[in-house]
């Protein structure tokens, strides 16, 4: 899929390894609070991890914009918590209100892990579920297939570029 | 006065995973129980995640129950997208009430198109 335009992560280096290690070993820390006889299960798992890190690692180059990031973070938070009361809505009401449809949308992000961002990122906006990601061609469930939540679609998408820093096509 | 907030936010908690249980039977086809479920189930977890670490104030409580958002946040829209991709794939059938379905249609253009470059 990455195009030859595209700036391309360079090999994984001994220094990202050990990063990555010093991370996930942190994580173990945290999450078995410091338990010595633990390490018999996390020793393993975050070797593991490690490599597994090291070997799905995007073939394409990428980075979050601090500032973006600053402007998803709310905007995200605010729209999964629309996204919950709007399930709430519909599942609590008598008379189930979803006009639901498989409809395609044309992603305008570059190819990339901003796409794969996108494509999980809506599966917690209002009434949008990812179906498949094809190329530029995205589909998604919606359970509402007003116009409205077609250009909220939209509006995500351009969030998401500012997030990464890249432009839309 | 924080007791009443933990009280508060594992109330609004156990609502949203009722919800989430609700969607399961009510929705029609998977894509619907997916999408349903994906969202009220994050926001479940993380109230009643904030209202344990509330309850415990300690900050070992605290910093597991962030990681366990994230690992959340990170994973259940995966799982969901995968579920519902995986089950349309198969040949489940969408609900019958669904307006439009795009991803049928350009499938079986494909098809098509497969069979003729097979004729050539």
């Amino acid at each position: 899929m990455p195009t030859a335009d595209l700036e391309r992560t360079p090999p994984w280096s001994w220094r990202e390894a050990s990063t990555r290690l010093a991370f996930l070993t942190g994580l173990w820390l945290l999450l078995t609070g410091a338990d010595a006889g633990s390490w018999v299960i996390g020793g393993p798992a975050v070797l593991l991890a490690t490599l597994l890190s090291l070997r799905l690692r995007s073939p394409v180059a990428w980075r979050w914009r601090p500032a973006g990031l600053l402007r998803f973070v709310p905007y995200f938070l605010w729209h999964s918590l629309r996204g919950g009361l709007d399930v709430t809505r519909r599942a609590l009401h008598p008379r189930l209100p979803i006009a639901p449809a498989l409809v395609y949308h044309t992603l305008r992000l570059p190819p990339g892990p901003s796409r794969v961002f996108l494509a999980n990122t809506i599966n917690l906006l209002p009434g949008t579920l990812s179906a498949e990601l094809q190329d530029s061609r995205l589909t998604v469930h919606m359970l509402d297939a007003a116009l409205v939540n077609v250009m909220e679609l939209q509006r995500l998408e351009t969030r998401v570029a500012d997030l990464f820093a890249v432009s839309l096509e | 006065m924080i007791d009443l907030l933990v009280l508060a936010l594992m109330l609004a908690g156990a609502l949203f995973m009722l919800v989430a249980a609700l969607g399961i039977v009510r929705m029609p086809d998977v894509f619907m129980r997916m999408s349903c479920n994906a969202k009220s189930v994050i926001i479940g977890l993380t109230l009643l995640l904030l209202a344990f670490t509330l309850h415990f104030r300690e900050i070992g409580v605290g910093s597991r129950a962030v990681a366990t958002i994230a690992f959340i946040a990170l994973t259940v829209p995966v799982a969901s997208h995968r579920i519902g991709r995986s089950a349309y794939l198969r040949g489940v059938k969408l609900w019958d009430g669904t307006i439009r379905d795009e991803l049928g249609e350009a499938l079986e253009a494909a098809r098509k198109n497969g069979e003729n470059d097979a004729d050539r």
